[in-house]
């Protein structure tokens, strides 16, 4: 699972005078809760799900020019519906005209941009909050489209289209993902913590080969690479002892992938709902639980300037029943993402080199990290 | 009895800060028909004795009374009334308003005493000076000796008790000085006035009645003719 | 004679070196000026007064029209363009570009105005994207840790509340208190959740999130404009291009503030007009210091022959002359910056009610001075003081030694040729005639005030002749009339022709002004109220209690309209509709009205004459509009020509049918029907009501219908007679400037009778004391003094009512014309002016009394002094 996001999805769960965490049947009770069972139909499911309180759509990717120039990059895109609540929407109502009002906020969009100049050393990354408004931000089914402002990813069949513009720098790229949508979890859910509901629909296509251009600094660079997607979505799924996590996502040059999550509870004990999922050369997922796995920081750690928050950067990732033993170091030490908005906490997110063996076969690959809670206990809805 | 008359009168000054004694207890008497010479140096008090007798100053001690009316007793509108009817001055540069044609110049004391009858008295006084026809000019128009005339005409129109010149004769050349002098006196007899000159020169002393000498605001000697 | 002594001890050094040239100057000229400190100090002071009124004018004029800007703008920091359209920009606009390829920081902008209910303030009321550009207004507004300046989780639920609004701290009050606030006609409570800092002279405007300020203002589907940052990799007109294509037909762009430019622009002919208007006190001023020289001059003649014989040039002389000049000059100016300053304040609550009434909202900004000030300030009170030395000083330059020390020259002014005086004031008023046909150069009345010049000129040049005529051949008369003293009086002003001529020049150019001024206000005035008469058929009428101004237009409820016409005793209901649009880079109010009701029951409102049904049927056949009389000047357009407005995603063209007669506002508007005008923006409020009640039925009576039946809503109802006197009063308050300004201009004319009468009497103090000896007393010497006032006073009103009265029909017919396109009937205000004229007569005669003082007080044996 990714996610700050559920952080900010708590805290406007607490806006809206939300309901006691651990009660299922009044748990955002205008909002659906993710269930077993659910049905996936695609590409119906790749657009959004305005029923479920929080969804994001995550692309990261390592990419290299034909000069060999490595750059990692990621583009999330956030909804988090607020003013569900029946009461609440309607006291709203009273003093809004939702009909004639364009601006009246139904969901917020957030969205994170962020390239890694690998070899330049130079991390670049940027946010933006919108509102859907007139079209500010979105995600249409019938547009094909997930956007928040010139940010935007457009579905064309299977192949999807990502454009990003930044100050300082551009993304064009063409996704053509080589495998079928992986469902994470068991029975069609990711559980995140104790208690019906508190899990999400979590799809990726893990293997998307991509084409395109990176603009930096005014130079056209065209690039090559994989890439990866995530999207997500649920209602309210974590619990008050969790402290932060750690992903990864992992491509591995023999054509398999990786997906591995832990929670860090408060009390620092292992947190029994982190789990991931292995996807086969031929597309097929296996659930790992998290006794399948160990994702072990090393002691190797990179402090922030900004934040003086520390991050381990070096990690070790087994998977005994596979008999993976991986080293994962950060490609770059500083790729922290900090909020200036203040609507989302901050963050190291980054690309990784990972090298080891299976079995006895050396293993290589690249991928990506996430690391949050690093920096303060994160503030969690109370 | 004297139309004027000065018993011991002083007139001090207050010039920075200093006091400067302009007169020193001077008594004199002039009658109607007098003619009265003040001679003396520059600053030896002719001019402010003028000034006491025409009502246009109060002494410091001693009393001025013209036709027995005491200066000291009246206030600046008595002393105003006073000069309207009972005294006319005589200036050396003759002092006529340049603005003004000659007949409204010695119009004017009359104009000034509220009266506005005054054209018959202007023409008598006019011819009186040999200066008909020459009414309608202005000052500048005019030679010293008219100018002078003009100016005694003016002195006389209120019909004066006290003539007061004051070196009538000391812009004007030795020949026209002496008609003015000439005329003074003769008006001095008509008119009875009682008149006192200042003056510089012998000759216009020799034809006064009486010649006042003053030194140092003081009376040195009156020498009666 | 002291000084003589000192010339010719030093005499010998007085060539050589600098130095002694200075201190010759101080003791040939400075010193006399100390030893009558009051006449100096009431040249000076006329001085100071003059450049004090420019100064005050321009500080003002900087401050009134200055703030178009509002704080929250300043606070969100600059941006490089911005988006309008007339009527508002579809809000789908933002989104596209939001979308288009570039990093663009592209800001949403609602603007309107709130009224605070407790104090009927009207403040801004903006309405922002707080969830996309929340934190840069926050971080302005909570000015504390960086962490603090985050939006916390209270901050979400506050921009998504509609009662959520952010005020500047000048209103004092604390996040969490309640503001009542009056928008268009519905008064709501709001919660203050943020305080940002609004220094002096910015004005506070009321923040809210766009969805807030959408909600409340009934404004739905457009935004205001579209603030728009682009990066600085192009240059700014080709990201106008690039963004202009993604714009629909109706929107446009342009660089950011034109909106303030645009406004300036259209308050520049107020504002030139008022500039000038500000400098009569200093001709006046630049008169008095003439006249302040020439008596220099004429009384330091004997002096300046002493002084050229001991060898100093001409030119020396020029320069001490012009040097006192100076002195006067700086000396005003240093004294005139505080008072222009003082002034200034005032000003400004003037200057900010004409623009608010005639042209746009503004809140005056702070008065500051500045360099420029300190420059402006010494180079007006330099040079005129200096070019009115000019002709005094090389007269005085011209003396030849010998003629200065011969005795017994003449008075002062014996050169006057006032013959061939008349013939330049001759020359120089047809030339005024002439000017004042040409036509406008750049839309200014540069011709029209040539020739308000050319008669001032021309009356300067006339009026010796004048004041021959009237004081010497006048002066038996006087002289019968107030006795001796009249007699004395006007041949004295007579003889001292050139000064008395001078004087009488400067108060009759001040009264002229007043007089001109006066006749102007007074026709216009006239002309708005016969024009009111017409203009209002309606019973009675009905605006929002929000905030209305001329580029304000609150709207109504909509369906307040039908809940009144069907009211008893109602009988029609007309609505309009407002709003404010950019044409021609100028701002335009632009109108629909359906006309119902009667029309005006009074003559036409329209240049062609035509009835109002037979006009507006025409407007409601084809695209046509009716426009201001105001606009056609502004923008040269007359009836039959076409106009293209930009509406929304629209850009149609319109034929000019008719224009019709408007003295409401300065700006320009344009009228349509109100179905065509929906066609292109649809929103159906209307922003006034007028009401046509039944026959028979009282007014009253259905005012009381309306307030019972409207009692949930913020409106206001006028009957016809109110809304006639409120025009009035507005209008008396327009003006109340230019009276200020006229105050001035003859109280530095009074100032300068009353030196000029002290240095008359201290120039005739030998023939006052004269006067005393042949029998003269001391209330008759007063009265002398008070009478030459009077004439002063008398030749001053006569000059200066028939220069004003000229002047007057330049201002109206080519000035006015040229300037505000208005067309006023012309009309004498008998009763102000002579009130006017008798005030100002007054005042001309109290300046005599401090002089007149001076003159009993005279010892007339002492100034009387045989040589």
């Amino acid at each position: 699972m990714r996610s700050k996001l559920s952080f900010i999805g708590a805290f406007f769960l607490a806006v809206s005078p939300a309901c006691p965490q651990d009660d299922p049947r009044t748990d955002g009770a205008q909002f659906r809760i993710a269930q077993p069972g659910y049905r996936y139909e695609f590409p119906r499911d790749h657009f959004d799900h305005p029923d479920f309180q929080t969804e994001w759509w995550y692309y990261t990717g390592n990419l290299k020019s034909a000069d060999g120039h490595r750059y990692g990059f990621e583009l999330t895109f956030f909804r988090q519906g607020v003013h569900r609540d029946s009461l609440e929407k309607k006291s709203i109502a009273k003093k809004y005209d939702f009909e004639k009002l364009a601006w009246a906020v139904d969901n917020l969009y957030l969205a994170h941009l962020a390239l890694s100049d690998l070899d330049g050393k130079t991390f670049y990354h940027s946010e933006r909050t919108n509102r859907a408004g007139p079209g500010l931000a979105g995600v249409s089914k019938v547009a094909q489209r997930v956007w928040n402002g010139n940010w935007q990813v457009h579905w064309n069949a299977d192949s999807q289209e990502l454009q990003a513009y930044d100050s300082r720098f551009a993304l064009r790229l063409n996704f053509n993902s080589r495998k079928p949508p992986v469902i994470h979890g068991e029975n069609g859910i990711s559980q995140k913590s104790e208690g019906a509901g508190h899990a999400s629909h979590y799809i990726s296509l893990t293997r998307l080969e991509t084409r395109g251009i990176i603009e930096l600094d005014g130079k056209k660079n065209a690039v090559s690479g994989l890439s990866w997607m995530d999207h997500e979505f649920f209602t309210q799924q974590l619990a008050p002892d969790q402290a932060g996590w750690d992903w990864v996502s992992l491509q591995l040059d023999d054509n398999t992938e990786l997906m591995l999550y832990r929670f860090r509870r408060k009390d620092r004990s292992a947190d029994p709902y982190s789990s991931g999922t292995y996807i086969d050369a031929a597309g097929k997922s296996f659930h790992l639980r998290s006794t399948d796995f160990v994702l072990q920081p090393q002691p190797e750690t990179w402090t922030s300037p900004e934040t003086r928050a520390t991050y381990p950067i070096h990690w070790k990732i087994s998977i005994a029943r596979l008999g993976i033993n991986l080293e994962a170091t950060a490609a770059l030490a500083q790729q922290e993402i900090t909020s200036k908005s203040g609507w989302s906490p901050n963050y190291w997110e980054g690309a990784i080199k990972l090298y080891g063996q299976r079995g006895d076969r050396p293993l290589t690959g690249a991928g990506y990290l996430e690391m949050t809670g690093y920096q303060s206990p994160l503030r969690l809805g109370q | 009895m004297a139309i004027l008359s000065l018993q011991n009168v002083s007139k001090e000054y207050v010039t920075d800060g200093q006091s400067v004694k302009a007169l020193s207890n001077i008594s004199l008497e002039v009658s109607g028909g007098e003619f009265v010479a003040l001679v003396g140096r520059s600053g030896c008090g002719k001019s402010t004795l003028l000034n006491l007798a025409g009502a246009m100053d109060f002494p410091t001690s001693g009393k001025v009374e013209l036709e027995g009316e005491c200066t000291k007793d009246l206030d600046d509108a008595g002393l105003t009334r006073l000069r309207r009817n009972k005294v006319g001055f005589i200036f050396q540069s003759f002092q006529l308003l340049h603005t003004l044609k000659v007949s409204e110049n010695v119009e004017l004391p009359l104009l000034l005493a509220g009266r506005s009858d005054g054209e018959s008295i202007v023409r008598n006084r006019l011819a009186a000076l040999e200066l008909s026809g020459l009414e309608d000019r202005y000052a500048h128009q005019l030679s010293g000796g008219q100018m002078q005339r003009v100016a005694i005409a003016r002195a006389l129109v209120n019909s004066p008790k006290i003539l007061l010149a004051d070196e009538p004769t000391g812009n004007l050349d030795t020949a026209t000085g002496n008609i003015i002098l000439q005329l003074l006196r003769k008006l001095t007899t008509e008119t009875q006035t009682a008149t006192i000159m200042a003056t510089h020169s012998v000759e216009a002393a020799a034809i006064a009645d009486a010649v006042v000498r003053l030194r140092d605001g003081k009376i040195e000697e009156i020498i009666r003719h | 004679m002291r000084w003589f002594a000192y010339a010719t001890e030093k005499s010998k050094k007085l060539s050589d070196i600098e130095m002694p040239r200075l201190i010759l100057f101080y003791r040939l000229l400075i010193r006399p000026l100390v030893r009558e400190p009051v006449r100096s100090a009431l040249t000076l002071l006329a001085v100071a007064l003059g450049v004090a009124v420019i100064l005050a004018i321009d500080l003002a004029g900087n401050a009134a029209t200055g703030s178009f800007r509002s704080s929250v703008e300043a606070l969100a920091g600059d941006s490089d363009l911005e988006v309008i359209a007339g009527g508002g920009i579809p809000e789908t606009t933002v989104a596209s570009l939001a979308q288009l390829p570039y990093e663009l920081r592209v800001s949403p902008r609602v603007e309107d105005f709130a009224v605070r209910a407790d104090s009927k303030q009207t403040l801004p009321l903006i309405g922002v994207d707080l969830i996309a550009e929340g934190e840069r207004y926050l971080q302005k507004i909570n000015s504390g840790t960086p962490e603090s300046s985050k939006p916390a989780q209270s901050d979400a639920e506050q921009f998504t509340d509609p009662a959520s609004i952010w005020i500047g701290a000048s209103l004092k009050r604390n996040p969490g208190d309640r503001l009542r606030l009056i928008i268009n006609d519905q008064e709501r409570e709001y919660t203050v959740r943020g305080v940002y800092p609004d220094s002096n002279g910015i004005e506070s405007a009321i923040l809210m999130d766009i969805a807030g300020a959408q909600n409340a203002l009934q404004r739905f589907g457009r935004v205001d404009r579209i603030l728009i940052h682009v990066p600085h990799d192009r240059e700014l007109d080709q990201w106008q291009k690039i963004i202009g294509d993604a714009l629909p037909t109706g929107a446009e762009v342009r660089p950011q503030g034109t909106g303030t430019v645009e406004n300036r622009r259209m308050l520049a002919a107020f504002r030139w007009n008022l500039q000038l208007l500000s400098y009569i006190a200093l001709v006046v001023g630049g008169f008095l210091i003439y006249n302040t020289i020439s008596v220099s001059v004429v009384r330091r003649r004997p002096e300046i022959g002493i002084v050229r014989a001991l060898g100093a040039s001409r030119n020396s002389v020029l320069l001490a002359f012009i040097g006192e000049a100076a002195f006067f000059g700086a000396g005003g100016a240093i004294l005139g910056l505080p008072f222009g300053r003082i002034m200034a304040a005032g000003a400004v609550k003037l200057m900010g009610a004409t623009v608010d009434a005639l042209y746009v909202s503004s809140t005056p900004g702070a008065v500051e001075l500045t360099w420029t000030c300190v420059e402006l300030a010494f180079a007006v009170g330099l040079s005129v003081a200096i070019a009115s030395a000019y002709s005094p000083a090389s007269e005085a330059a011209a003396v030849s030694p010998v003629e200065a020390m011969a005795r017994g020259r003449r008075e002062f002014g014996a050169r006057m040729h006032k013959w061939r005086d008349l013939i330049f004031a001759l020359v120089l008023g047809v030339a005024a005639a002439i000017a004042s046909r040409a036509p406008a150069i750049g839309n200014k009345p540069m011709l029209g005030y040539l020739a308000a010049i050319l008669l001032v000129a021309a009356a300067a040049f006339a009026i010796p002749a004048l004041v021959d005529a009237v004081a010497s051949g006048g002066s038996r008369l006087f002289g019968k009339i107030l006795g001796v003293e009249g007699l004395l009086a006007s041949r004295s002003l007579a003889a001292s022709l050139r000064r008395t001529s001078v004087l009488v020049a400067s108060l009759a150019t001040a009264i002229a002004m007043m007089t001109a001024v006066g006749i102007m206000v007074g026709s216009f005035r006239e002309t708005v109220v016969t024009w009111m008469n017409g203009k209002l058929p309606a019973d009675l009428y009905i605006r929002p209690a929000g905030s209305p101004g001329t580029d304000r237009h609150p709207i109504l409820s909509l369906d307040l309209a039908d809940k009144i016409s069907q009211l008893r005793g109602v009988a029609t209901v007309d609505r309009l509709r407002a709003y404010e649009i950019s044409y021609d880079g100028l701002p335009v109010t632009l109108a629909s009205i359906d006309i119902r009701g009667r029309g005006s029951p009074s003559g036409s409102t329209f240049f062609s004459g035509r009835r109002e049904g037979e006009v507006f049927s025409e407007l409601r056949r084809e695209d046509a509009v009716v426009v201001s009389e105001p606009f056609t000047s502004k923008h040269h357009v007359k009836t039959g020509d076409f106009i293209t407005l930009s509406l929304g995603r629209a850009r149609p063209r319109f034929h000019i049918a008719d224009v019709y007669y408007d003295y409401s506002s300065e700006r320009g508007n344009i009228l349509m029907d109100r179905e065509i005008l929906l066609k292109y923006l649809p929103d159906p409020a209307p922003s006034n009501l007028a009401i046509f009640v039944a026959p028979g039925v009282d007014p009253e009576t259905v005012r009381q219908e309306i307030l019972h039946a409207t009692s949930k809503y913020r409106i206001l109802i006028f009957s016809d007679r109110e809304i006639r006197g409120q025009a009035i009063r507005i209008f008396d308050r327009t003006f109340a400037i230019t009276y200020a300004l006229e105050a001035v201009a003859v109280m530095v004319a009074v100032m300068g009778i009353a030196g000029a009468l002290l240095a008359l009497v201290i120039d005739r103090r030998r023939e006052l004391g004269l006067l005393r000896f042949l029998g003269a007393s001391t209330a008759q010497i007063r009265k002398l003094i008070l009478v030459e006032a009077g004439l002063l006073g008398l030749l001053a009103n006569i000059a200066g009512f028939v220069l004003g009265t000229l002047l007057s029909l330049i201002l109206v017919f080519v000035i006015n014309k040229q300037s505000f396109g208005w067309t006023i009937r012309f009309h004498w205000p008998v009763a102000v002016l002579l009130g006017a004229l008798s005030v100002v007569y007054a005042a001309t005669v109290l300046a005599g009394l401090y002089p007149a003082q001076v003159a009993v007080r005279l010892n007339p044996i002492e100034v009387v002094v045989e040589e």
